[in-house]
C-alpha cells in the first residue's frame, strides 16, 4: 500500500474499525513507513485522550421544562381540535354529500316545486279565509261608500256655495249612489240659488243618466231654468242621454223669443240630433 | 416491553405526543453534551435541547416511517444551532472565544492534574477548530456515529466523512501540540454558563 492510500484509512485506523485483510495491510505499511507510523500513533493518541473530556451533564430543571413545553403543546393541541369541531361535522357531511352543483340545484328546485304544490293542496282553507277578508272589505268599503253620502248629503245643505259644491263633488266618488243623493242632486239642480253648484249638479247626473228618475229630472229643470249657462248644459245633458220626451220642451224652447238666443240655437240642434 | 426510538416518534407522529417524554429520557443528555462541545455554553446547551425536542414536535408530521430517529433529530439539532448563532449574532457567545475564557480550577496532585491539564488542552484544541471539524468529530468520538450515518446526517459520501475526520483530528493534533508547547496558554473557567472541565 502506499502512504496516501495508508492515510486515507487513518479515520477508521483510529477508531479501530477497519476490518481484515485492510488492517494487517496497514499494520504492514506502518512497520515499514516511520512517518505513517508517527502520524497514525499521533492521531491515535489525540483520538483516545478525547475521551478523557467528561461529558457535562444538563441542568437538573431539563426534564421540567420539558414537560412544561409539552403541557403547553398538549393544552394547544386540544384547544385547536375543539375548534376544529365543527369543521370535522362539515367535512364529516361534506363526505356524504360531495359537491355536486346541478344534482344539488335540481333538487332545490325539485323542493321548491313540492312547497308550491302543498301550498296549492292548503288553498281551501286559505280560500275561505280570502273570502271572509274579501267580505269583510266589502263590509268596510260599504260602510265608507254610507258614510261619505251622509258627508254628501250634510254638505249639501249647508249655507255656503262653496260647501255645497264639496258636496256634489262627493257624488262623483258614488258609483251607487242612494235614493236620497239622487233626490238631493236634483233637488239642487232645481233649487239651488248658486249657478255654480247647479251646473256642477248637471255633471253629477251626467253619470246617472240610465236612472229614469234622473232623465226625468232633468227634463222638468230644463223648462224651470232660467241661466242660460244652465239650460245650454240641460239641453246637452238631455241630447247626450237621447232623452226623446225632451223633443217637446226643446220645440217649446226654440219657440220662445224671450230666451237667450244662444240657448234657443242649442235647443234648435239638439231637436235635430233627437229627431 | 423497550420500544424502538422508531416506534416511539411514530406513535408522536400519529398523535401520541406523550410518548415524546421516553424520547426525551434518552435522548436529552446526548444531545445537551453536542450543543455544549460545539458552544461550550451551559444555558445555550439547555436552551437548544429544549428547542429540539419543541421542533421535534412541531415537525412530527415529517418523520419518515423508514427514518432513522438519531438522525433525524440531530438533522433538527444542526439547524437550531445555526438558527440561534444567526439570531445572536450581535451577542458574544462566540464560540472560538470559549478556549480564552477557560481557567484551571483548585490544583490536583501528581498524574491526576497531568491528566486533567490534557483534557483541558485538548478542550482548548477542540474550540480552536472551526465548527465542522468540531461537529465532525463531536459525532463521530462523542455522539458514537458510524461514518455511514454522519453521512446521511450531513448529507454526503462516507468517503467524505472520512477524509472530514482525517482532517479534522490532524489539525487537532497540531493545535493540541502547539497549546501543550505554549502552556500556560490555555486556562479552564469554572463559571456556571461555560462549559465545565472535569
Amino acid at each position: 500500500m502506499q502512504c496516501e492510500e495508508v492515510r486515507e484509512q487513518f479515520a477508521d485506523h483510529v477508531r479501530r474499525g477497519v476490518g481484515e485483510p485492510l488492517r494487517s495491510e496497514i499494520a504492514a505499511h506502518l512497520a515499514a513507513c516511520e512517518t505513517c507510523r508517527a502520524e497514525a500513533e499521533e492521531l491515535t493518541t489525540v483520538w483516545t485522550a478525547m475521551g478523557s473530556i467528561p461529558a457535562a451533564q444538563p441542568g437538573s430543571d431539563a426534564r421540567a421544562r420539558f414537560d412544561l413545553m409539552l403541557g403547553a403543546y398538549q393544552q394547544g393541541l386540544d384547544q385547536a381540535s375543539a375548534r376544529g369541531l365543527w369543521a370535522g361535522v362539515n367535512s364529516w357531511l361534506s363526505g356524504w354529500w360531495p359537491r355536486q352543483p346541478v344534482l344539488q340545484f335540481g333538487i332545490g328546485l325539485g323542493l321548491l316545486a313540492l312547497g308550491v304544490f302543498a301550498g296549492f293542496q292548503m288553498r281551501p282553507s286559505s280560500a275561505l279565509s280570502t273570502v271572509q277578508r274579501s267580505n269583510e272589505i266589502a263590509e268596510l268599503r260599504g260602510q265608507v261608500a254610507a258614510m261619505n253620502q251622509v258627508v254628501a248629503l250634510s254638505l249639501m245643505q249647508q249655507q255656503f256655495a262653496g260647501d255645497r259644491l264639496r258636496g256634489v263633488n262627493l257624488s262623483y266618488q258614488m258609483q251607487k249612489p242612494g235614493q236620497e243623493i239622487l233626490g238631493a242632486l236634483l233637488d239642487a239642480l232645481m233649487h239651488d240659488a248658486n249657478v255654480n253648484v247647479r251646473l256642477a249638479t248637471v255633471d253629477a247626473l251626467r253619470q246617472f243618466g240610465d236612472q229614469a228618475v234622473v232623465r226625468k229630472g232633468v227634463i222638468q229643470a230644463i223648462r224651470k231654468q232660467e241661466s242660460p249657462l244652465v239650460q245650454v248644459a240641460l239641453i246637452d245633458l238631455a241630447v247626450d242621454l237621447k232623452e226623446r220626451e225632451s223633443i217637446g220642451i226643446l220645440k217649446e224652447l226654440t219657440q220662445d223669443q224671450t230666451l237667450d238666443s244662444a240657448v234657443r240655437e242649442r235647443a234648435q240642434k239638439g231637436l235635430s240630433e233627437l229627431e | 416491553m423497550n420500544e424502538t426510538d422508531e416506534n416511539l416518534m411514530l406513535a408522536v407522529r400519529n398523535g401520541d405526543v406523550g410518548k415524546l417524554g421516553v424520547l426525551f429520557d434518552r435522548h436529552h443528555r446526548s444531545l445537551f453534551d453536542f450543543f455544549i462541545r460545539m458552544t461550550g455554553r451551559r444555558n445555550v446547551a439547555d436552551d437548544l435541547v429544549q428547542d429540539v425536542f419543541f421542533r421535534i414536535l412541531k415537525y412530527r408530521k415529517t418523520f419518515r416511517d423508514e427514518s432513522w430517529f438519531k438522525a433525524w433529530m440531530f438533522h433538527i439539532a444542526r439547524n437550531a444551532r445555526v438558527d440561534y448563532y444567526r439570531s445572536h449574532q450581535g451577542e458574544a457567545i462566540l464560540e472560538d472565544d470559549h478556549a480564552d475564557g477557560l481557567q484551571s480550577s483548585s490544583p490536583l496532585p501528581g498524574q491526576e492534574l497531568e491528566h486533567e491539564q490534557q483534557a483541558m488542552l485538548l478542550e482548548c484544541a477542540m474550540f480552536k477548530l472551526s465548527p465542522d471539524k468540531r461537529e465532525v468529530l463531536i459525532l463521530s468520538r462523542y455522539q458514537d456515529m458510524k461514518y455511514e450515518q454522519i453521512a446521511e446526517l450531513m448529507g454526503c459520501e462516507v468517503g467524505t466523512v472520512k477524509t472530514r475526520v482525517h482532517r479534522a483530528l490532524k489539525d487537532l493534533r497540531d493545535i493540541f501540540f502547539q497549546l501543550s508547547s505554549e502552556k500556560p496558554s490555555c486556562n479552564v473557567k469554572k463559571s456556571g454558563n461555560s462549559l465545565r472541565i472535569m
